[in-house]
């Protein structure tokens, strides 16, 4: 008789991260393609001011990797739903998993994705001061974010990956719902929109306006890390919660 | 080697047979380890417990016996008991088609016990 | 020791019991083969065992564990079915090495070897393969895994006759050199027969015979001849296929003939002949007792 094999919930959630970073290679190339996207929507600036006085006029164009953070938060989202979709999640079972291995391993890989986006992101706004340089003229570049300020590069990278990551665990969640319910690919979008309806409708601040006061205001680095990751572990905690009792549909 | 798998005869009593023919050849001597039930599995591509099956049956005729832990044996005198049985088989298989088809020629059984008779001596006498 | 067992499962799918009540105790290292039509309730099992699923009611334990969600189940337990679905962004032998990081017991060097035999090529991906290679190429991941139980769900749908030889002697030889819990479901029992130590036979969902094959090939006979004789005969039996033709018919009966009615039969000229297995589970699984005959019977 066979002696059985006995199993390390972390080694196999090792084994499956490995395997997903190799075989969900896909989304890298997309992200690539929606940054570069976002990177010529952004050549034109963010915002524009003129002044002129006599013989001088002077343009004021503002240019931010917002566009780009905004494109890759999206793209973070999408990923997510799709990484609970039948094609991609019954791939484990091929192998050797349970539920939480399953979900330990796509939260690793989510995590590996948007330390990623974020990174690439804020080099995008080098590259976009470059693009910038070499194809107009009579330019003049002031830049608030430079290679010789480490800390606030790292910063930047830093609330960029959280921002992504914020929107996966959003997005997994979305994802696990709509594989628990079909209902919900329907009922979602239908509250979200009808939400966003409502508050322009009735004029006052709906729940949008209170999250990204929540988030996006917030000017503590440490404040705001611990809020983006409790929420996230919140949000994949739900997630996980809803799966544990899911089939493995052919 | 081919077996038989028209479904006529169970695939262990080909398996019994066969070790049987193995030993009239002269392939196993007495007291030589014979096959194992997987060594025949594996000649024959079946299941090691049918194999196991045909050694168990020439055990229980004890032309094979079992040495705990090292396997199945040729018995001393098992060709000889191979021999005898077969006879015994043949032999008796030609009396039952013997008396079948006296049966169904209406022969009774003092005219067949005659002609056996009349046959054997009429041989012996020559 | 205990590798599976069934007490009362069922199982509910799409309104209709899958399985019911089934109930089933496998054992040991044996090559058990799942026998039985197609909607009898096969994959269902073999998904309830192999954790895919939840039973619905009644309780399955898959070594003294309930299987669904289950990692230890999972890592002793190789789950081969008609449709794999191995990751698209991996080429086969990047399948073959993650299989080789999940699977303790995996054997590179055999999955090595049988993947040069059969020819496939590294950077090949599963998607592209043909049917027939899709299959080969589940057989060598089934049986490289050397999971103490492995499940092969028709495992040789698409391969053709030369292929499926090589399958039933490389099992077979895995299975000699490395024992295990082995569960065959095959449509093909005539050509696994003599692989298979067991029948499990199933029939809409319930356990219909679990016997060794031995048994089984033994557990009915054909009985042929005129119409007067085998209709005497086969009174008071459990008939499971009858057909005459004129003043001829032929009966398929339990075998629980003793050796004196034995003796009448072939004094009568009564034609006695052994069932096959396949043709056995055959009988057994269908509804009527003339068969397919009996519509073109009818009217």
């Amino acid at each position: 008789m066979m002696s059985l094999t006995k199993v390390r919930l972390w080694d196999v959630v090792k084994q499956q991260y490995r395997y997903k970073l190799k075989g969900y290679i896909q989304v890298f190339m997309s992200m690539v393609v929606l940054q570069v996207l976002a990177l010529i929507f952004s050549l034109n600036g963010v915002g524009n001011a003129g002044a002129s006085g006599g013989l001088l006029n002077v343009n004021t164009s503002y240019f931010s990797a917002d566009f780009v953070l905004a494109f890759t938060m999206l793209w973070g989202f999408i990923t997510a739903i799709l990484i609970t979709t039948k094609a991609y999640s019954n791939d484990d079972f091929i192998f050797v998993t349970n539920r939480l291995s399953s979900h330990l391993s796509n939260v690793l890989f989510l995590v590996t994705a948007s330390i990623l986006g974020g990174l690439t992101t804020i080099l995008s706004t080098f590259l976009l001061k470059v693009i910038v340089f070499l194809f107009k003229s009579d330019v003049y570049l002031a830049s608030s974010a430079d290679l010789a300020a480490p800390m606030t590069l790292l910063v930047g990278v830093s609330s960029a990956s959280l921002y992504i990551l914020l929107l996966c665990s959003l997005g997994y969640l979305v994802g696990t719902l709509i594989q628990w319910s079909k209902l919900f690919a329907v009922l979602l979008p239908a509250v979200f929109v009808g939400g966003l309806l409502l508050n322009a409708l009735s004029g006052e601040a709906g729940i949008l306006a209170v999250l990204y006061a929540f988030f996006m205001t917030e000017s503590s680095f440490p404040l705001f890390f611990l809020k983006v990751v409790c929420t996230s572990v919140v949000l994949f905690w739900g997630a996980f919660g809803l799966s544990n009792r899911l089939e493995v549909r052919p | 080697m081919v077996l038989n798998l028209d479904g006529t005869k169970p695939i262990y009593i080909q398996i019994s047979e066969w070790l049987e023919n193995e030993i009239l050849n002269g392939n196993f001597e007495s007291e030589q380890k014979i096959y194992s039930q997987y060594q025949l599995a594996d000649i024959f591509t079946i299941n090691p417990a049918t194999a196991a099956k045909g050694l168990n049956l020439l055990a229980d005729e004890q032309i094979l016996y079992k040495r705990r832990g090292l396997g199945m044996f040729v018995a001393p005198d098992a060709k000889d008991m191979i021999l005898a049985k077969r006879k015994n088989q043949t032999l008796k298989r030609l009396v039952e088609e013997l008396v079948l088809e006296a049966w169904r020629l209406k022969v009774s059984k003092q005219e067949l016990i005659e002609m056996i008779h009349s046959i054997n001596t009429g041989e012996a006498g020559e | 020791m205990t590798v599976i067992e069934c007490k009362e499962v069922t199982k509910i799918l799409g309104g209709t019991k899958a399985l019911d009540h089934f109930s089933c105790r496998i054992e040991g290292d044996k090559i058990t083969g799942l026998i039985g039509r197609n909607g009898a309730g096969k994959t269902t099992l073999l998904k309830l065992i192999a954790g895919y699923w939840r039973e619905t009611a009644g309780s399955i334990e898959v070594f003294s564990e309930r299987p669904f969600n289950n990692l230890l189940v999972s890592a002793n337990v190789i789950f081969i079915q008609n449709e794999m679905d191995f990751p698209t962004a991996l080429n086969l032998k990047e399948l073959l090495e993650v299989m080789a990081g999940f699977y303790q017991n995996w054997d590179r060097a055999l999955a090595e070897r049988l993947f040069e035999y059969f020819s496939f090529s590294p950077l090949q991906h599963y998607k592209g393969l043909s049917k027939g290679m899709k299959s080969t190429f589940n057989m060598i991941v089934g049986l490289s895994a050397r999971a103490p139980l492995t499940i092969f769900d028709e495992p040789t749908t698409g391969m053709d006759a030369a292929v499926r030889e090589d399958f039933y002697r490389a099992l077979l030889k895995e299975y000699l050199a490395h024992p295990r819990s082995i569960i065959l479901s095959s449509h093909h029992l005539d050509e696994i027969e003599d692989l298979l130590e067991d029948i499990l036979l199933i029939k809409q969902g319930q356990e219909l015979l679990h016997l060794p094959m031995s048994d089984v090939k033994e557990w009915a006979v054909a009985l042929e001849g005129k119409v007067s004789l085998v209709h005497e005969w086969i009174q008071n039996r459990e008939v499971l296929y009858t057909k005459s033709t004129g003043f001829h018919q032929s009966a398929a009966v339990r075998n629980d003939f003793t050796e004196a009615e034995l003796q009448q039969l072939r004094l009568e000229g009564v034609r006695i002949s052994p069932v096959k297995a396949s043709d056995l589970c055959i009988y057994l699984t269908r509804d009527s007792e003339g068969g397919i005959d009996d519509v073109f019977n009818k009217g």
